[in-house]
């Protein structure tokens, strides 16, 4: 095994830490008031940086509540629009952001999720025009197994890299978006999949590859005083729930979810204890990019029917780690930080229309709750360092988020669900 | 989480906000009507020096001429740009613009869901899927005869050349496209042409970078064509071509910016090849106002001010001079027409 995780080396956990009721009940509320304080930080930052910019926070705020949520809403912005749009932007974000919290169990870090991604919308959208003859029940399960077996392959190959010689997977995965990044541009610019000469898009996938939207496509059916097919929620939505629901479960009650922490909290003890590390590494890798993958078909599948140059700029992957870690790698937290990102995601445009404020806050503010969250890193590492230890008989620290990325974190709870 | 929160927020600002509606409302008479335009700029966003920036300068201008209220929304991936168009659409916009052919299908899609909604599109139509233009009967296409500004470059390239006052005087210059889409090649076909006019025997160089955005890769593109003894590159690339400029800079050759004046993108930019969008997207807002929207294609060339060049980094000759001036009038009065295609 390569010394490339010789910064992950295994540290014994502090002796005599409490453990019990209370103590797990101040790791839920620790655990809560780290995410949510991030989250306040950068709205009361984000505010005062609106305010000394000659801008008014409230209606900012108004306005990106109003985008992401449809309430409140002054300038006759349809609710129900808005919480679809919301929708349409966090079901992408469910399942990256599990691709990025699974392998922080394992100790990885996956930054690749964008390239995994697109590695599934490549092989969604080639499969979906192929045959695209083919009915719903046999072609529309072929797109998201063939996009899952892509990203779990564009991932794969940096878990089989870290685990034989040991390059590491941060470096790996980036290199890997790049690939995914310039293959997709060959794609449809001048390769196989170009629609015609001088477009940068695909042929759409077939009608039999394509997730049903809640509502039908019709432009005469009025839903909430607009035509139906201005709401494009789709199936896809209900397909990221499971996904996130099959990641608790795998983690929290399978063995190799068991070995995947094992490995993740020390390796040297994980093979002590007989789980081989690299098989471990391999199967993570491969699975997450197989939750990116399925992003990705899903979002071909289901909202764009083609691939077209949007797709060289998109950013679900980089923002599924902000996911990930505002979520502290537990399912329920996956799904409200992806909530949390699709309506501000919805939200900025409606706030730089209503209120004036450039949508560019909303970057801001996704940056503000990451670095809020990195400084708690800090005070996972105040426990470690012995001059700055708690004194003896001070509550442990909670559970914070970028600690996952380290082996010195706490372990949750065994056995409990991942609330 | 977050949300309750956020629901608080909501009903403090949104209090704020009505107390601040009934202490402000003075008893004046409302004006008639006034028109609201909604603008959505592509990924490039309203400070690309370009395309969006252009437009937000015409609908400045219009909220200035025709007091309307204007109103953008800047796209940050291609995601953005059917939620953005819906809205201004959902929340009774008169004029919906969209900027760049990139919004070509976004278009194509909300124009068919609000058929009572005005759109206009920059370089592009509304399509389906497939790029075949719906010729929806509320969308407007603002369309540049790109060939017209890009002769107005290539007549300057060419005399240039043919006297011998660039550096390598061997008789070549080039240009780097983006990606050879129409758009792109209208200016490369006018470069060519009015260079091959002004000088039978030059050869011009056409290269893409199959991108827009990443300057190394048009970088890497125009020190091909600089090894190969080009003395002037234009570059059709939007951003990706800032590194064409720049790459001509560092090997002291001369460079033609593109849509916009980019006079101070590089000092080897000796003059840029405009496409006027602010012009067009002005237009497009007085045409509405006036009840003068018109469906199909809307054409800006150098006879309706919609196209033409700035001279940059450079003093021309007053022979090279007068024979811009008399080409652009040729060209005004349609007695000289560039071609669209680049000509073999």
């Amino acid at each position: 095994m390569a010394q490339g995780t010789g910064a992950m080396v295994a540290r014994p956990r502090p002796p005599g830490l409490p453990s019990g009721p209370t103590t797990i009940a101040r790791r839920v509320v620790g655990g809560l008031a780290m995410p949510l304080g991030s989250v306040v930080f950068a709205f009361v930052v984000g505010g005062l940086i609106v305010a000394v910019t000659g801008g008014n926070p409230f209606s900012a705020y108004a306005g990106l509540i109003c985008g992401g949520f449809g309430i409140g809403c002054t300038q006759g912005e349809n609710p129900a629009l808005q919480i679809s749009n919301t929708i349409v932007f966090l079901t992408p974000l469910i399942a990256t952001g599990v691709a990025v919290a699974l392998p922080f169990r394992a100790g990885l870090f996956n930054i690749g999720a964008e390239g995994q991604l697109l590695a599934g919308s490549m092989a969604c959208t080639a499969i979906g025009i192929k045959f695209s003859t083919l009915p719903t029940p046999v072609l529309l399960p072929m797109v998201l197994v063939g996009g899952m077996v892509a990203g779990a392959l564009w991932a794969g190959v940096a878990g089989v890299l870290k685990a034989t010689v040991g390059a590491h997977e941060v470096v790996t995965t980036i290199m890997m978006n790049y690939v995914a990044q310039w293959l997709l541009r060959y794609l449809i610019i001048g390769g196989p999949l170009q629609l015609a000469a001088g477009t940068s898009k695909s042929l759409p996938i077939g009608p039999g590859a394509r997730l049903a939207t809640l509502l039908p496509s019709d432009n005469s059916l009025i839903v909430f005083g607009l035509p139906a097919s201005v709401y494009r929620v789709h199936t896809g939505l209900f397909i990221a729930l499971v996904a996130v629901a099959v990641f608790a479960f795998l983690l929290w009650r399978t063995t190799l979810g068991y070995e995947i922490r094992a490995v993740g909290q020390s390796q040297r003890a994980a093979r002590y204890a007989g789980v081989s590390v690299r098989r471990t590494i391999i199967v993570t890798m491969l699975i997450a990019g197989a939750f990116s993958g399925l992003a990705g078909a899903v979002q071909i599948a289901g909202v764009d029917h083609n691939l077209t140059d949007k797709y060289f700029s998109d950013t679900t992957g980089f923002d599924a780690i902000a996911v990930a870690l505002l979520g502290l790698g537990s399912a329920v937290g996956i799904v409200l930080a992806a909530l949390l990102f699709g309506a501000l995601h919805a939200g900025g445009s409606v706030m730089q229309s209503d209120a004036g404020i450039s949508s560019n806050l909303v970057l801001v503010l996704q940056a503000l709750i990451l670095f809020s969250i990195a400084a708690n890193f800090l005070g996972a590492m105040r426990s470690l360092i012995p001059g700055l230890r708690r004194p003896p008989g001070a509550p442990p620290p909670g559970n914070p988020a970028a600690a996952l990325m380290t082996e010195a974190a706490a372990p949750p709870p065994e056995g409990t669900p991942s609330k | 989480m977050g949300q309750t929160r956020l629901r608080l927020f909501g009903l403090v600002a949104v209090a704020l906000m009505l107390a601040a509606a009934c202490g402000g409302s003075g008893g004046t008479n409302p004006p008639a009507k006034q028109y609201k335009i909604g603008l959505v700029t592509d990924i490039g966003g309203l400070n690309d020096k370009s395309f969006n920036h252009l437009a937000y300068v015409g609908l400045q201008k219009a909220i200035t001429d025709f007091n309307v209220k204007g109103d953008v929304k800047e796209s940050k991936t291609g995601d953005d740009y059917i939620p953005n168009l819906t809205n201004f659409a959902s929340t009774g916009y008169d004029l919906v613009i969209g900027v760049g052919f990139l919004m070509q299908e976004a278009v194509g899609t909300v124009s068919g869901q609000f058929p009572n909604i005005h759109f206009a599109i920059i370089d592009g139509a509304g399509t389906d899927a497939k790029g075949n233009d719906l010729q929806h009967t509320n969308v407007q296409s603002l369309f540049f005869r790109e060939q017209d500004a890009g002769a107005m470059a290539g007549v300057i390239s060419g005399m240039l050349e043919k006297q011998g006052k660039l550096k390598n005087n061997k008789g070549v210059i080039s240009a780097v496209g983006g990606v050879s889409i129409p758009p792109v090649n209208h200016y490369i076909a006018g470069y060519k042409w009015a260079a091959t006019m002004e000088d039978p025997g030059i050869k011009v160089l056409v290269g893409y970078s199959n991108d827009f955005t990443d300057p190394a890769k048009c970088k890497g593109v125009a020190q091909g064509q600089i090894q190969a003894n080009s003395d002037v590159v234009f570059q059709v690339a939007g951003g990706c071509g800032l590194g064409a400029l720049q790459a001509a800079g560092q090997a002291g050759v001369k460079s033609i910016g593109v849509d916009a004046d980019q006079k101070d993108a590089d000092p080897s930019v000796i003059v840029s090849a405009l496409k006027k969008v602010d012009v067009a997207t002005y237009t497009a807002i007085k045409n509405v106002v006036d009840g003068k929207f018109t469906s199909g294609a809307l054409t800006f060339d150098i006879q309706n001010g919609g196209a033409g060049y700035a001279l940059d980094n450079v003093t021309l000759p007053a022979d090279i001079q007068a024979e811009v001036t008399k080409v652009q009038g040729e060209i005004a009065a349609g007695t000289l027409t560039p071609p669209a295609d680049i000509p073999a």
